[in-house]
Formats: C-alpha cells, structure tokens, sequence
C-alpha cells in the first residue's frame, strides 16, 4: 500500500486537471439523474394538467440539462485523459531518474532485458491507476452525496435506501471482491509465467526436441500447461462477471426498494403522488456511475503490484545502500596506473563467483589486452574499472586513489569508453557524436569519422533509434569515432572491433593507438591477432588469471595462450 | 472474418442459448417497466392502497432477478466460449507451428510465434465472452424497445426512428472513416512504450557520457508531446461522443415534451403510458451507444481473433515418411546421397544435386564459405527436410520408406547453440535418448563429456535445476551437456554443428576428444570449422553456393580444388601445426 501511496503523491501533482475533470464529472453525473429527475416529475405533473408555462419551464429544464450533461461528459474524458498522459509522464521521469544510478549494477547477468521490459511494463500499466481507480470512487462519492441530501427533503427512508446502495456497490461488494481477485490473480500470474517459460522453451529448442524425439512430449507439457493457465483466467473472468452482475442486481434491488417504499408512502400519504415518478427515475439513473466500481479492484490490485514491484526494485537496499562516502569528485587529467587487489565480485543472481580473487597491475601509459573464451570474465573487469560494478571486497586503485573513494563521474570523466553494447539515439549522425562533448566543431567531427574509418557517413546522416539503420560494423565504429572526440586517458575497449574485417580493424587499431600513445588503454579481445605491441597480455578463464605477459613472452611459453593462438588459426 | 464466424458456430448450443438468455432479457425489461409504472400509476394516480400493489412489487423483484441472471448467465456463457476456442485454438496452433519443418523453424520468426501462442492466443478472449454477448443483445433490446414504444405510442416511435439512424449513421459514415486514420496513430503513438524502453536502455551509455539529464529532458518532453497528440485523435473520439450523446439526450427532451403535450393540451394518452414510454426511451437510447461502442471495441478484439486465425493460412513444407523400422545394427548403416536437391520456398535457396556416400564410421566433414548450404545438407542428412529431387539411402533403402521416429532413434546431433530446457542437469542429459535410463548411465555419459567436475561441486549434482528458472550455464558448459546427451544415445550417426569461435579450450579438447571417442562406434559428419577436424577427415564435402564443389581428403582437395585451398589458408598463421 505504501508503493501506491507514493505513486498518489506523484499523482497529485496535476492539482489542476485532476480538480477540472472532477467537476465536469460531478456536473456531468448529477445532470443526468437531474435530467431524468426532471423528466419523471414533468411526466407526473402533466397529469395532473397544470398551467402550461410550468410545461415549458420544465421541457426547457430538461433539454438543458442534456446539452449540460453532454458538455460536461465531454470536458470529463477531456481532462481526465490529459491528467492521464501527464501523470504517466511524471511516473515514467520519476523512475527514470530513480534508475539511473541503479543501472547496470541491477541486472541479472543473464537476462538484463526482462527487469526493464518488466519496469516499462509497469509504469504503463499504471496509468490506469487514476483512470479507474483513483477517480471513479470520488464522483461517485460526489454524485450520490448531492443526490442524497437532495432525495432527503422528501423523503428520509428514500434517501437512506439510496444511502445502503451506495455502500454497497461502492464499498462493500468491490472490497470483497478484491479479496478473491487477489488470491486468483496471484494464480494467473503464477501459471501465465509456467507456460511462458513453456511455449519458450519449445519454440527456441524446437530443432534439438524434434531431433532428440521430445516433441510430442514437451506438446503435451505445454498443453497442460496452457488448459491449466485458461482455467485460472477463466476463474478470474467469472469472478469479474459475478461481481458485474451482483452488483447491477444490488442497484436493481435499491430501485426496488425506493419503489416499494414509495409507493407504500404515497399510499398512506406520507409522501405527495406527484413526486414518486421522479424518484423512481432517480433511483434507475444514480447507479449509471457506479458501473466502473466492478471492475476497480482488477485495476487496484494491478496497480499495488506494479507500484509495490517497481519500487521493490529502484528501493532495493542492496544497491540504494551502496553510497559509500565518494570524497573525490576530480580526477587528474593524465593517464593512470590501475591495479587490482584481492578483488573479488558476484553478479546479481549468478549463483557461483564471477570473479573469486583477482590481482594485476598496469602501469600508467600502458598497453593492456585482456583475453580468453565467453564468459571467462573479461568483460567484467572493465565494467569493475568503470565502476558500472561495485566489487564485493579488495580495492581497485586509480593512480593513488582508491576507486572506492572516488566518485562515478570523475572517472567517467577520465575515461574513452567503447562498449559490447552501445546505445545510438534518433537523430543525426552530429548528435550522437555530440553525445561526446556539446561543443564540438565540425572539422573535429568529421576527423573523427574519418580515423574510425566511417569517412562516407555525412554528419547529417540519419539514425534511428538503437542505431537499427546502420550494420553492426559501422555501429561499433561509430562508438569508435565517439571515444576519439572524448577527452580522457583511460582508454577502455571491450570487443571494439568485433564486427569489422582485418582490414578495417588495422587501421583502426592503428588510429586508436596513434591517439592514445600516452594514455593507458584496456582492450578486451576475442581475437588474438593485433596483440604483439601490447605491453601486457593477461589471459581469463573462469574469473581467473590462468596467463599474463607481453606477446613473446607467452608465445614462448607455449602454454594456454599459445594454444589459443594456434586453436584461432585453425579456425576457418 | 470467415475464419472467425466459424469459430463461433462450433459452439451452436451456447450460441443458440445465448440467443434465448438475449430474449428473455428483452422482454424481461419491458414487464419491468410494465411493472414500475402500474405501481407507480397505481398509487399516484389510481389511489390504489399499498396491498393491491404488492403483487406488482413480488413480480418486480421476480422480474429484476430474471434480468440480473440472464445477464450473468450469457457473460458466463461467453466466458466459456473464450475459453474452449483458447485452449482449441493453442492446441491447433501449437500443432501447426510443430508440423513445420525446421527451416520455417529458423527464419528468425520465434519471438513471433512465441508471442502469438501465448498473448495472440490471450488477445482473442474478449471477442468471445465480450463482444457476442453484448452485439445480440444491444441489437434485439432497442429493436424490442422500438416495438413496444411505437405499439404504446406512435409519435414516440416516430421520434426514435427518426433520432436513432443518425447515432449508427454518424459512426458509419464519419466515425468510422476518422476513427481507422486516428486508430492507426494511436497505435504508432501507443509505442511510446516501446521508446520509454528503448531510452532506459541506454541509461549505461548516457551515464559514461554525462548525458543522463539531458535525455530526461528528453524524455519529458517527448513524453508530454505524446500526450498532447494522443489527446488530439482523442478528441475527435470524444466530438463524436458528445455529439452522440446529445442527440440522445435532445430526443429524450422531445419524446418527454411530446408526452407532456399529450398527456396536457390532448389528453389523448394516460400517464401510464406516458410513463411506460418514459422509462423505456433510455434503455433504448443506452443499448444504441452500447452497440456503437460494442461494435468500436469488438473491432479490435476481432482483429486479434483474425491474426491469430490467418496462421492457419500459412504455408507447410512436409517431411515425408514411411511406416518401416531399422532393423537393429550392429555397425552404422551405409549412408548414400543420388543427386539430392533442395529449395527453399521462401528464399529460393538452393542446394543442387549432391552425391556422396558415407562408409560406416567414418569422419565426413562439410566444408564452406557461410552460406554455402552445409547446414541445409545436414538438416537433409538428418531428415529435418526432405529433398525435392533425389533420395538418400540407409544401406540401400530409401529413407523415406522409414518412420521418423525409427531414423531419430539412429541419429544424435549436437548444435552450435545447444538448448537447455528447464529441469535438472539429470534430465537435460537424459533427454538424448527416449528410453528410461539410470542415474548410473548419465554420470557415465557425463563423465565422458567433462562435465564430472563441474557437478561435483554442485551441491545438488545432478538434480540442480537449469533452464530458465534455474542456474546459468556458460557456452562451454553448454556444450558438454549436448556432447553428454549424445553420449548417453550411443547413436550410429552423430551429427555436429561445430562451433565457430568462443569456447573455452578445455571445452575445446574435449569436443575433439569426443568426436574421435563417438567415432569408434559411429559415423559422425560435421559441419567444420577448424583445421584439426578437416584433416582427420575421411571425406570431404566442399560446398559452394548450394553446390557440391568437390570431394575427397584434405590432401586431395588441396591439390585438385583451389577454391578449397584459399578458403582453408585464408587463416594461415605463423604457427607450424
């Protein structure tokens, strides 16, 4: 409940639409029960043959309050929508911010797709939460208040008829309700999950099953599965459809109550003829807003858990609790030593050591490649250099500083860094590269380019979003051409060049070297080719450093790097 | 949208039930308005005392119930319906993805198919319990409420005739037409989503680069821009709404002004009618926008139902069998490729007339450019796809004349990115084979495939959980568990996809020992990659764009192929081997 309370307060901060789509919406209920109010009074009074301007007074009343209620209906959506949109921007900007510095310390070493997919997933979903949740109750409210003291002056029994239907289908029966949808909901949610893992599973192993002959069974798993999952959504619909029609039949027996009442009233004259029309038809119009209460406790309960689970996540005091006192916010302009003490490190959720103890040195200047298979850890060590990573013990020196002391910023500052996965954004070409430094002269730009070997790329070249118009190879060089516009003396590289052909990634290399020749620079590599002017080659495997030396020295050996040497020649 | 009405009348009995439940609805709601104004009419006008209206009351509440129940009753039915066409339609669509070949397997389209089996599937619910129950009954009930009104009061049904045509006539005519161009923003714009995703997903580079408020700035701005071009089409939507609205609310002005004038300057009706019309009129008018919005919605979700429903249109490519079993052998058959042909129906790739015969147990290696069709070759080999021209013989009979199953059993066949499925790593490895094994049997096929070491340090061996739900596997470990698999099968045939680049070397030797370990009791033919598996080979394949360029050892391709020879030295390197 708290998530949600928190989600209100950025809620509230459309004072104004909100406040707006409030009224309209009270005008715009309280003039359709007037409206019929009206009608069955003019009904009752005409029978009785009154004076015709009264007709008049009342059609005209009547056609008044239609073009009012109208009007009002229309300012309603209007702003209740817009309230909407700007809330679900507030929502989106408030967990973007509470993201950045979680971000990617959070992510599962294996699935960092699924928490974001998850998170957007949830901030969407919460714009239902003033739509459906939030407002209905407070016009509601509104409308049967009015419509209560109004029925009071002729009736006190009436009014409070009207007074235990509102409870009722406003309180009671969606409070219990969601009591059962929870525990269904938790349910669906539980098998929706099995059978995706399922369906998964068989579409993307559909060549080993149908190879290993598992096929007709994992069909079958699948099919239970799905008949399981249509069984608890079919419970949640029914429960949704009970409450719907449980609740119209509450309003109905309201009706029927003012009804009997009523007329009991009229008949021993307690309660004048003429004004029995007129409440029945209130009594059938007051409901028409309570429709949306049958369903408030779906899009309650959707919204707990989507506020309770994003804030599970930018709350998690693991991460949030990691501010140790960063007293360094600058960092020297000129290239540092690093060294790695003892570091040891475990990514979120992998179950053994990423990196159980790990120590090296490189010295300022220095040229470094770090090598070995997939998952060896090489990739983590630059993201622990970077800080993107908080080891979990040892210390990681910067120069003479302790990284640990050292703010993130700082050593971003310092840094050139060009990532596996780098993220390009709409726009142009200029702007991505700008992304680098704002003021950055065109001359500068295209000297970039043309080191990265991206010379035919105009700066007025269109990219789309996540880069999806341009090849992987001019991708990682366009990367490639940001990190030559930065400033800083820490070059840190990881599979820079991994889509590019020998040739290109020569003359790259030899750029990237001509630019950083006083700066010390890390390079992560698959390929072992281009290695022999590295002043220190360390070789990983399973978190560990099984090698490290310069070029000669680890050929001459003829161990573990030399047999990946030779195993990568003999690669076609 | 035939697809979708034959779905519906599978379920005739519902249907026609539902039918039922709509009349008795209908009706119900005219005898309850009948009911309210006698009682009404009674005491205000008639002076009946309060007993003589109590049975009107009891029929009331009878007939308030009836209305609360067929409504419950037809929702119920339609959730019904959606269920069983759910569940059927998984089912039929799970067995078409199945029956396709494993090329259309390939084409890149799972995250497709997957999402169609289980959110395309999801989609069509409201079709099914939403919008059939609601479209008969906002059709019948002013249809019915037209009858009785006019049959009570014929200036009334003049309006509403008149009023009514204009809310249909109004969506038709202009909603319609503005609504697809405003329904094909919004969902451009409803991808906004999809751009709140994508801006979070470069949070790590925009943080190296000092860029993070800017792009909130960003993100702001675009989100409200959003906001304010949804609310744009939006507002064409609520236009139309109110203008619907009050035409509804206008007219019930008139009909109650009409009623006025008669009951007053004519006193041509009673207020029993007048009253009977008054309370119907809006159920008329209410069921009107219940079906304009009815219709609005049940669009969408009958596209969802026609998606779905259009894969049942698509394409097959079948595999053919036949009904015979191997007989059990005790080396591996001989294995002889006529001429076999294949082509793609989709890429119009094509892999041209190879011949070749492959002795028992020995090394075939499939050597080419990427491209070439060596997988294609294998997937032939291993009966994934039948060739279009030509025949492959197991020692002398076609392979067609066999069942699938009785081929699969002689066959393993180990990936370049092997699949773990969710279970323990016992069961993983015990999916090589169909047969019950013993524990006993996997740790010996574990052994020999190098993963002895890595269980021992699990706590739970070999029931840890992998997979999806349980604990990661690096590509190297992957691997083993798909040798593992094929050791446990003892298969005559082994299959290899050899991987290209990123093993660990361990993983490395051991995928070399264990082809040479496979190779004492079966033929394995492999997809190569590496110079060590070329040069122990009995045969070589040598493709080229679909074609069989030549075959023979590695010396003899040397000498005799000089395509074969650039693309082996491509990788020379300074090391002698």
């Amino acid at each position: 409940m708290r998530a949600l309370q928190k989600i209100m307060k950025l809620m509230l901060i459309e004072k104004k639409d909100i406040a707006i789509a409030v009224i309209c919406g009270f005008i715009a209920g309280i003039s359709s029960v007037g409206l019929f109010a009206a009608s069955g009074y003019l009904i009752s009074k005409s029978a009785l043959i009154p004076p015709f301007y009264t007709l008049i007074i009342l059609t005209s009343t009547v056609k008044l309050l239609g073009l009012i209620k109208a009007g009002a209906k229309y300012g309603e959506r209007l702003y209740s929508h817009r309230a909407t949109f700007t809330i679900l921007s507030n929502v989106r900007i408030a967990f973007y911010e509470k993201l950045t510095p979680l971000v990617p310390r959070i992510f599962h070493k294996y699935r960092s797709g699924d928490l974001l997919a998850r998170v957007v997933g949830d901030v969407e979903s919460l714009q239902n939460f003033f739509l459906r949740v939030f407002y209905p109750p407070i016009v509601l409210l509104l409308v049967f208040v009015s419509t209560i003291l109004f029925v009071r002056f002729y009736s006190i029994a009436i009014a409070l008829i009207l007074l235990l239907g509102f409870f009722l289908t406003t309180i009671i029966i969606p409070a219990l309700f969601s009591l059962k949808q929870v525990k269904i909901k938790g349910n669906v949610r539980d098998e929706r999950g099995n059978l995706s893992t399922h369906i998964t599973e068989l579409m993307y192993g559909f060549r080993e099953l149908k190879l290993f002959h598992q096929l007709p069974a994992k069909q079958k798993m699948l099919l239970r599965q799905s008949e399981s999952y249509i069984v608890h959504q079919k419970e949640e619909n029914l429960n949704k459809v009970s409450s719907q029609s449980f609740n119209g039949f509450i309003t109905f027996i309201t009706s029927w109550l003012v009804i009997g009442v009523g007329a009991y009233f009229v008949a021993n004259g307690m309660l004048e003829g003429i004004f029995l029309a007129m409440l029945v038809m209130i009594s059938l119009t007051v409901f028409e807003p309570a429709a949306p209460m049958a369903v408030f406790p779906v899009y309650m309960q959707e919204s707990r858990d989507a506020s309770t689970r994003l804030y599970e996540v930018v709350e998690d005091l693991r991460f949030i609790g990691d501010k140790r006192e960063t007293s360094i916010n600058e960092l020297p302009s000129h290239a540092p030593s690093l060294v790695f003490l003892d570091i040891q490190f475990t990514y979120r959720g992998d179950w053994r050591k990423t990196i159980p103890n790990l120590s090296f040195t490189m010295p300022a200047g220095t040229k470094t490649a770090i090598v070995g298979a997939s998952g060896s850890g090489k990739s983590t060590i630059l993201q622990l250099i970077l800080k993107l990573q908080h080891i979990d013990a040892g210390k990681i020196f910067w120069g003479e500083y302790d990284t640990s002391t050292v703010a993130d910023k700082a050593i971003w500052k310092q840094a050139r860094v060009v990532l596996q996965e780098n993220y390009y954004f709409y726009g142009t070409i200029r702007e991505n590269l700008q992304l680098a430094e704002s003021q950055l002269s065109d001359t500068q730009m295209k000297a970039a380019l043309k080191k990265a070997q991206l010379e035919h790329f105009s700066l007025e070249h269109h990219v789309l979003e996540k880069g999806e118009n341009l090849s992987g190879g001019e991708k990682q060089r366009l990367a490639i051409a940001r990190a030559f516009l930065k400033k800083g003396h820490l070059w840190v590289l990881d599979e820079p060049t991994s889509s590019l052909d020998a040739q290109t990634e020569q003359k790259v290399y030899e750029e990237i070297f001509a630019c950083a020749e006083q700066d010390t620079l890390i390079l992560v590599s698959h390929r072992l080719h281009g290695l022999e002017h590295m002043d220190q080659i360390i070789v990983m495997d399973q978190g560990e450093i099984i090698e490290s030396g310069s070029y000669r020295e680890l050929m001459n050996k003829q161990d573990y790097f030399y047999k990946m040497k030779v195993l990568e020649e003999s690669l076609l | 949208m035939g697809n979708v009405k034959k779905t519906v009348w599978m379920h005739k009995k519902k249907v026609y039930f539902l039918f039922g439940l709509t009349l008795m609805l209908g009706f119900a709601i005219v005898a309850q308005a009948y009911a309210i104004t006698s009682i009404v009419d009674g005491v205000f006008l008639k002076e009946q005392t309060f007993f003589s209206v109590i049975p009107w009351l009891i029929a009331l509440l009878f007939l308030l119930l009836v209305r609360s129940s067929t409504d419950y009753l037809s929702k119920r039915i339609g959730v019904s319906i959606a269920s069983e066409v759910k569940g059927d339609t998984r089912s039929k669509l799970l067995k078409k993805y199945v029956s396709n070949s494993v090329q259309l397997a390939e084409k890149g389209q799972t995250g497709k198919k997957v999402s169609m089996l289980l959110d395309g599937v999801d989609e069509m619910d409201s079709f099914y319990s939403q919008f059939i129950p609601q479209v008969m009954q906002s059709t019948f009930v002013p249809i019915l409420m037209l009858i009785v009104i006019s049959t009570q009061h014929m200036n009334s049904g003049i309006i509403l005739v008149v009023s009514a045509p204009f809310i249909p006539i109004y969506m038709i005519v202009i909603g319609i037409k503005t609504q697809k161009k405003s329904e094909e923003k919004l969902e451009k714009l409803a991808s906004f989503s999809g751009k709140f995703l994508e801006t979070l997903q470069g949070l790590v580079t925009l943080k190296l680069f000092a860029q993070t408020n800017r792009q909130k700035e960003e993100l702001e701005k675009s989100s409200l821009s959003f906001r304010d071009t949804t609310l744009d089409i939006l507002k064409i939507a609520f236009t139309q709404s109110f203008a619907l609205e009050l035409i509804s609310m206008l007219s019930i002005g008139i009909v109650a002004l009409e009623l006025a004038i008669q009951l007053i300057i004519y006193e041509s009706i009673s207020f029993f009618t007048a009253f009977l019309i008054l309370i119907l009129v809006p159920e008329f008018y209410s069921s009107l926008k219940e079906l304009g919005v009815t219709f609005h919605n049940g669009r969408s979700s009958m596209g969802a139902a026609k998606k779905v429903l259009e894969v049942f249109e698509e394409e097959d490519e079948p595999t053919l069998w036949g009904k015979q079993t191997f007989p059990e052998w005790e080396v591996p058959p001989t294995i002889q490729l006529d001429q076999v042909n294949f082509t793609y129906s989709n890429t119009n790739f094509r892999l041209h007339t190879v011949t070749a015969t492959f002795l028992p147990k020995q090394q075939i290696a499939i050597v080419g450019a990427s491209g070439a069709g060596k997988t294609t070759l294998l997937h032939l080999i291993s009966g994934m796809l039948t060739p279009d021209k030509g025949s492959i013989y197991i020692n002398q009979e076609e392979l067609t004349k066999y069942t699938e199953s009785a081929w699969l059993e002689q066959i393993s066949y180990i990936s370049q990115n092997p699949s773990i499925f969710s279970g323990t790593i016992g069961e993983n490895i015990a999916m090589g084979t169909t047969e019950e094994v013993g524990l006993e049997t996997v740790k010996a096929a574990a052994q020999l495939a190098g993963l002895a070491l890595l269980i021992e340090t699990l706590e739970q061996g070999f029931d840890t959980r992998i997979g999806e739900a349980g604990r990661g596997l690096s590509s190297g470990e992957k691997q083993r568990v798909s040798i593992a698999r094929a050791f446990l099968k003892k298969p005559h045939i082994v299959l290899l996809d050899e991987p290209t680049r990123g093993l660990d070397l361990a993983t490395e030797k051991i995928l070399q020992q264990s082809i040479q370990k496979l190779n004492e009791t079966a033929t394995v033919i492999t997809v190569a990659h590496r110079l060590h598996t070329i040069k122990n080979a009995d045969q070589i394949l040598f493709l080229e764009n679909g074609k069989l360029q030549a075959i023979g050892t590695h010396e003899t391709l040397l000498e005799n192929s000089p395509a074969y020879k650039e693309l082996v030295m491509i990788q020379k390197g300074r090391i002698q081997e």
